[in-house]
């Protein structure tokens, strides 16, 4: 337990590193995306730009205190899943404040982030917001299975809860990572994370042209760019997570750099390839392949 | 002494004297009526005080001047004192409340009423059977001239039909008289009994002869057409007296005759019994007119009093106090029942709602009702768990299942009447009057029960335990009744800390108890506070919310199974009368009575057998139950389960928690499902995990529990009414308690005792909220709701927590639970469970942001713009909750380390403290760290944007970007109403009601059955009289015929 | 003799009972009641009928030898009483019927059936 300044300034600059990655890595995604379907698309900086203009927008309405706490849960909620996450493994800098609690606890601070970001929403008053809250929540109930499958497997694999113990366990070298030596619970977790995410086909929550953004519909100015910042620190924080449960961690940043990209480009990557789901869709989908490996990852342990 | 004989003389004298009155003398006839019978309840109270005080040994009166067999002599002892006792002074009571109708239809009517009196206490002291014979015939001519006292066509009729059948019942003792007087010489009791009929050749014909007249003098089911006709047709005070004293007279009767026949008839005499027990109670389920009702009621015990009789060897030494204990019961309710119906005069029962104009007729309707179910604290309730008891000891399985079994029916239809006469509209036409001589003898009648039951609980093994000073408080709060609400809230509050200073140093550091003790009583202070936010009187809540409590500390304080059971009824009682106070909740309050007492009653099984397998009392024979003994931990693992309202006994709960008072869910929710969990939890103490078959038992439990969670869960999901949503949402954290503890583990446990805190916390919280705005806002609809975020801001916080907690959302304490349940299923390996589990988890979103937003957020509607914050009272004891909710969150260790230690004397340890940070072999969480990081962070960044967002500008209601469109009425923009539609589509199946559906089922089946069966009864006197004669042959062949 | 008394009353019972519970006219009903009272009596009587005894009356006989010389006196005082308490039921009887009749005009037993399930 360390609660001294310097673990405090290690740790800011851990996220001040990260929410520029999750920034970089947005905008080299969302060019990928163009290129993919024949545009050119946006610069590198653009986050940035956009970042800046939200944050210095002078006309600021709320609807509420709800609505005005809203995007500051849903921050913390990014925030939070980076604070219990030892990112770089073995390093005292760069393991922040994952002596809270392990594996579980983060699962569970996954939902702040969420319940914050629907009560505030639900305050703005917009139908939009709520369909696309309740689409969200709806979607996330299945999506948890596999995960949940997966999150158990492991740690039946591992006798252990602790992420730095599962990344300890995966650094016998690149055979040693999860998804070899337990393919069944990467490939439900890996499927599990498509929802997560968020990309087609399972984006219904912010359908571009049917409920304008979904939940953030009623967001502007800075309160979405605390609604952005907190969307770059989480892509890589979840990233990281996968990475330290199945793809034997990072040592160092840039290895968590190309493994975040990598794990993150794979929902995009389906995402290109595969429309929306309807939402009775998604939720009965995830009941399907992935739960079904989900329950083999723990069968094999059996 | 007066001898008894005077009994007969004086009142023999009476009826000449009354007839040769003139006619138009009826004062001086009923004031000599009245008279005789004072005497004569003088005479047998004089001998009961002899025998009872002075312990005086049995007399033997002889008379004419012979001694037996030469003359008839009578016997009075203790049991003839008692009955005789019991018989004039209903016959007393029955006789003032008859005046009017006595005095109308003349001087001779008086003169067979106290002849009638007079001729049932010959029944019950004679010891010559002939003589016996005799005044069995008066007493039914006698009866056949009161039944006359109705001049109504009914009344002829059913007259006629109960002539005609027992002059041929009594043609056949007479049979059997002189036969047994052939082989044995002797027309004396004791006489033949010496002679030993069975013995004799063509003995055992006579013999039969004699018991069939008797049992048939019973009105046996199915040969009793024409006794429940004179029930229903008759005058109900006439009803009461053949209820209450004919029947006392014949099973006495029956009593004294079976040393007669020795052992071989005794099977016969239980079989009958049940028969009669069960199928007349199944026949009332369908009865709707409340004296034939009655009737079938009647029948019903006397065939259980019969069945005790007939278990006489199992019973031993206790026959008689059982048989007294269940007759007394049926005695008294029965004669007030049939009184109040004459008052009420209401043709069906649905007319008794009348009742709810004078409460404290109905309180005495509820007394007794639940007296003649066998609720405690009356004397029924002693006796049937004597019965069960002895008859469990003796490993009689299957008669302890017919007695429950005919309780259960009996229950049925009793509960249903009860139900319609404290919810039904009163009905304009029933105006009761009040009459003294009407009112008094019902009150008597009902005091009798109290006091009966309170003298005969000390004869009970283990009854001088009992705590009866809750009891006095709740019939002190009902004495004060007509108080203002806050003069009985605070007596109330008081009461209860004063018996919370009292009780917790006697738990001498007993955590478990500690801790139900503190969600009871602490529980029930804070709902109570809630109850000063209502107004006027509140007739009838405050002594049935204080019966709850008494019962759920009695569970906490008991120490042996009886006190145990005794708590749990009464607690049932209580919480019963709490529930169906709602407005539309008559049938949510029934099936939570017919699941609570089908409940109660498998515990009931349960007790016995742990009581028979080593004949002790005391509660620690849970843990050595060798008899039947996975049967037994089932069979109170569900009983229990029908108060945590387990997946498939369940469909009580949402509605009636949903319909109950706003302050009332909460003690139904919070507190009372609590005490399954503490059943639960002791049950499994006890049982461990060595016992046979308890493996498999933990196991099936297990998956009942994580299907619970789900299916609670999903249920609530599609729920538009809130509180109804709040009732599914309990079913599913109950799954998840259900589910912690079957593992049986440390973990398990903490993650169960966790679950249990925090439900009664956050639930409590959310129904005293919820409620308020639900009574404030005047719907239960969500849709109709929204935006009052801005009208209650303090009641959005409130919710807004516990919905955090109930989520699992670190760092509050709902976490906690997550967090070892997650341990817990991983070192168990119960992994598929724990994915259910999980999964019902993460469902719960689903409804608590339904509830939150449709509520609180989304758009205020146009009616509501006036509305102010929920009162105080309400707010108070929630915030004081919420203290508790950040205290348990910040520092889990305070809990959960003692917790922890107390476990470890049962289950191995495995959950262990460093500092603020507790660990596993899996996993670590430090609740404190996680706090502190939580706030810090979410202060700096709430800082962040305070200072980022300068002037912000609060806007309008429909100021939104509303694709461009401006809504000007809030419903068509408040999204509420199936909000889940997607969802319902994808996994709507799983919603399905099955067991709802399963349990119409049952219930029109038996119904129907009833409605079937009841069809013997043609309205024929021929074919009644058929039955009695079929009977008759019947009963030969099988008995003696060798069928 | 005694045999062919006993068979008789049970005929008579038979008899009886086969009345009750085959006509259909109440007063008929009543007169199977009597008959069957009248086997029963029967039967008492000639249970206590002992061949060449005379009559339980003291005065005929010394008190002495009586318990030798006399018939069972017990049967002939049951038959007394119940052939009171017979009277008393049937004369119950008839006035039911009577009731019965001034409200349906009918002895028919089938019109009164107004009670039941």
């Amino acid at each position: 337990m360390d609660y001294s300044i310097t673990k405090f300034l290690w740790t800011l600059l851990g996220l001040f590193i990260v929410t520029n990655w999750g920034m970089l890595m947005s905008s080299t995604i969302r060019r990928i995306g163009a290129r993919v379907s024949g545009r050119i698309g946006i610069p590198w900086y653009q986050p940035w730009v956009d970042l800046t203009k939200l944050y210095s927008l002078k006309s600021q309405v709320s609807h509420g205190t709800m609505f005005y706490l809203g995007p500051v849960f849903r921050l913390m909620g990014g925030v939070g899943l980076f604070l219990f996450l030892p990112m770089i493994f073995g390093s005292w800098h760069w393991s922040n404040y994952s002596f809270s609690g392990d594996l579980v606890l983060i699962l569970y601070f996954q939902l702040f982030g969420m319940l914050g970001m629907a009560l505030g929403a639900g305050e703005g008053g917009h139908p939009y917001s709520t369909i696309g809250v309740s689409r969200g929540l709806a979607q996330f109930t299945t999506i948890e299975v596999p995960m949940t499958l997966a999150v158990i497997s492991i740690a039946i694999q591992y006798h252990t809860l602790s992420i730095s113990q599962i990344v300890a366990a995966q650094q016998g070298g690149f055979f040693t990572w999860t998804v070899w030596t337990n393919p069944f619970a990467t490939g439900a977790a890996m499927l599990s994370l498509l929802g997560a995410f968020g990309h087609s086909p399972f984006n219904l929550i912010q359908a571009p042209n049917e409920i304008p953004i979904g939940p953030p519909t009623e967001y502007h100015g800075v309160f979405l760019g605390f609604l952005r910042t907190n969307n770059a620190i989480l892509h890589v924080a979840e990233a990281a997570l996968f990475m330290n449960l199945f793809f034997g961690g990072a040592t160092n940043w840039i290895e968590l750099i190309v493994k975040t990209f990598l794990i993150y480009f794979w929902s995009v990557f389906v995402g290109m390839v595969f429309p929306r789901f309807r939402i009775e869709q998604s939720v009965r989908w995830f009941l399907k392949i992935p739960t079904l490996l989900g329950i083999l990852a723990i069968v094999i342990f059996l | 002494m007066v001898t008894p004989i005077y009994i007969v003389a004086v009142i023999l004298g009476l009826a000449f004297l009354l007839g040769i009155l003139k006619s138009s003398m009826t004062r001086l006839g009923s004031i000599l009526m009245i008279g005789g019978l004072v005497f004569i309840t003088f005479v047998s109270g004089q001998w009961l005080y002899e025998f009872l005080v002075n312990h005086r040994a049995t007399d033997i009166i002889y008379t004419a001047g012979f001694l037996p067999p030469y003359a008839i002599n009578l016997q009075m002892g203790l049991n003839e004192a008692i009955l005789t006792t019991m018989i004039n002074i209903v016959g007393l009571l029955g006789g003032i409340y008859l005046l009017d109708s006595l005095k109308k239809t003349g001087i001779n009517s008086m003169a067979i009423f106290i002849v009638f009196v007079m001729s049932l206490n010959v029944i019950v002291m004679t010891r010559d059977i002939f003589n016996l014979f005799v005044f069995l015939e008066i007493s039914s001519i006698a009866t056949g001239g009161l039944i006359l006292l109705d001049n109504k066509r009914k009344a002829f009729q059913a007259g006629m039909k109960y002539i005609i059948a027992t002059g041929i019942i009594s043609n056949f003792l007479l049979i059997g008289i002189i036969f047994s007087y052939y082989f044995a010489s002797s027309l004396n009791i004791d006489g033949l009994i010496a002679a030993n009929l069975m013995s004799i050749k063509g003995g055992a014909i006579a013999l039969f002869t004699i018991y069939v007249s008797i049992i048939l003098e019973l009105k046996p089911f199915p040969a009793n057409g024409w006794g429940i006709d004179v029930y229903t047709a008759s005058n109900p005070g006439i009803s009461a007296l053949i209820s209450a004293g004919s029947a006392t007279a014949a099973l006495f009767v029956a009593y004294k005759l079976m040393p007669m026949g020795g052992s071989f008839w005794l099977p016969y005499f239980a079989i009958i019994g049940a028969i009669t027990f069960i199928g007349s109670n199944l026949m009332g389920t369908r009865q709707e007119n409340p004296n034939r009702l009655l009737g079938y009621s009647s029948i019903g015990q006397v065939g259980l009093i019969l069945m005790i009789i007939g278990l006489s060897p199992y019973l031993g030494k206790d026959t008689l106090l059982i048989g007294f204990s269940i007759l007394i019961s049926h005695y008294a309710a029965k004669a007030g029942l049939f009184w109040l119906s004459g008052i009420i005069k209401s043709k069906n029962i649905q007319g008794w709602s009348a009742l709810r104009k004078h409460p404290y007729l109905l309180f005495l309707f509820g007394t007794f009702i639940f007296a003649l179910i066998g609720f405690p604290p009356f004397p029924s309730f002693f006796g049937k768990w004597n019965l069960i008891m002895a008859l469990a000891a003796h490993g009689q399985y299957a008669w302890m299942t017919a007695i429950l079994a005919g309780s259960f029916t009996e229950a049925i239809y009793l509960f249903k009447w009860l139900g319609y006469s404290i919810k039904l509209e009163v009905p304009e036409d029933i105006t009761i009057k009040f009459e003294w001589n009407k009112y008094l003898p019902i009150y008597l009648m009902g005091i009798l029960l109290y006091f009966m039951g309170m003298y005969l609980a000390p004869f009970t093994e283990g009854g001088v335990y009992i705590n009866f000073l809750p009891l006095a408080f709740v019939f002190l709060l009902f004495a004060l009744d007509f108080l203002p609400v806050y003069v009985k809230n605070t007596l109330s509050i008081a009461g209860i800390i004063w018996y919370m200073v009292r009780l917790f140093p006697l738990l001498e550091h007993d955590l478990m108890r500690e801790i139900f003790a503190g969600i009871f009583l602490g529980g029930a202070v804070l709902t109570l506070v809630a109850g000063y936010a209502k107004k006027g009187k509140r007739p009838g809540f405050y002594p049935m919310a204080l019966l709850m409590f008494s019962g759920l500390v009695g569970l906490i304080e008991a120490n042996t199974l009886l006190e145990f059971f005794f708590s749990w009824e009464l607690m049932t009682a209580g919480s019963y009368f709490l529930i169906i106070r709602g407005k539309r909740s008559m049938p949510h309050g029934y099936s939570y009575m017919l699941f609570s007492i089908g409940g109660a009653y498998a515990i009931l099984f349960g007790l016995a057998l742990a009581y028979a397998s080593g004949l002790n009392i005391s509660l620690a024979a849970l843990g050595h139950i060798t008899q039947l003994t996975t049967l037994a931990y089932t069979l109170l693992a569900v009983g229990f389960m029908t108060k945590t309202a387990s997946l498939g006994l369940h469909i009580w709960l949402p509605g009636a928690h949903g319909e109950a008072e706003s302050d009332v869910s909460p003690m139904v929710s919070a507190i009372l499902l609590k005490a399954g969990v503490f059943g639960l939890m002791l049950l499994f103490f006890y049982m461990g995990t060595g016992t046979p078959g308890s493996e498999k038992l933990l196991y099936v439990l297990g998956w009942v529990g994580a299907l619970t969670a789900l299916s609670g869960n999903l249920g609530a999901v599609f729920q538009e009414d809130a509180k109804r949503l709040l009732a599914y949402s309990s079913i599913g954290q109950l799954g998840y308690i259900l589910f912690s503890i079957t593992m049986m583990t440390q973990l398990g446990w903490l993650a169960g005792f966790t679950y249990t805190i925090n439900h009664f916390m956050f639930k409590a919280i959310l129904f005293l909220v919820i409620g308020g705005i639900v009574v404030k806002l005047g719907t239960h609809n969500m849709y109709e709701m929204g935006g009052m975020i801005k009208k209650m801001p303090y009641s959005f916080v409130a919710v807004l927590i516990s919905i955090i907690v109930i989520g699992g959302i670190p760092p509050l304490s709902g976490f906690a639970g997550k967090w070892l349940l997650y341990n817990a299923v991983i070192q168990k390996g119960w992994y598929f469970q724990g994915v259910v589990v999980f999964f019902a988890g993460v469902i719960a979103f689903l409804y608590l942001f339904k509830l939150i937003h449709s509520v609180f957020l989304g758009q205020l509607k146009d009616n509501h713009r006036n509305m102010k914050e929920i009162s105080a009272w309400i707010l108070i004891p929630s915030y004081i909750l919420i203290i508790g909710i950040m205290v348990f969150s910040a520092f889990p260790q305070w809990v959960l380390k003692p917790i922890g230690n107390m476990l470890t004397v049962y289950f191995p340890k495995s959950l262990y403290w460093q500092g603020t940070r507790a660990f596993t072999s899996l996993g670590y969480w430090d609740g404190t760290t996680t706090m502190i990081v939580v706030v810090t962070a979410f202060t700096l960044l709430l800082g962040w944007l305070v200072i980022a967002s300068k002037k912000v500008k609060r806007i309008g209601q429909f100021n939104i970007v509303y694709a461009a469109e401006r809504p000007y009425r809030p419903e068509t923009t408040h999204v509420s109403y199936n909000i889940y539609a997607g969802y319902k589509k994808a996994l709507g199946f799983l919603v399905t009601p099955v067991v709802e559906t399963f349990w119409e089922n049952v219930s029109d089946m038996v119904l129907d059955f009833s409605g079937w069966l009841r069809r013997i009864y043609s309205g024929n006197m021929q074919n009644y009289a058929l039955h009695v004669v079929l009977f008759i042959v019947v009963f030969y062949l099988i008995a003696l015929g060798g069928l | 003799m005694g045999y062919i008394i006993i068979i008789t009353g049970f005929l008579l019972v038979l008899i009886g009972l086969w009345g009750i519970l085959s006509q259909k006219n109440l007063i008929k009903i009543i007169l199977g009641f009597t008959i069957f009272d009248t086997g029963i009596n029967v039967v008492m009587v000639s249970i206590g009928y002992v061949k060449g005894k005379t009559a339980p009356i003291l005065d005929i006989i010394s008190a002495k030898d009586a318990l030798k010389s006399v018939v069972d006196p017990v049967p002939q005082a049951l038959v007394l009483t119940s052939i009171v308490i017979g009277l008393g039921v049937s004369a119950l009887m008839l006035v039911y019927a009577i009731k019965l009749h001034h409200d349906k005009k009918s002895l028919d037993i089938n019109n009164f059936k107004d009670l039941k399930w």
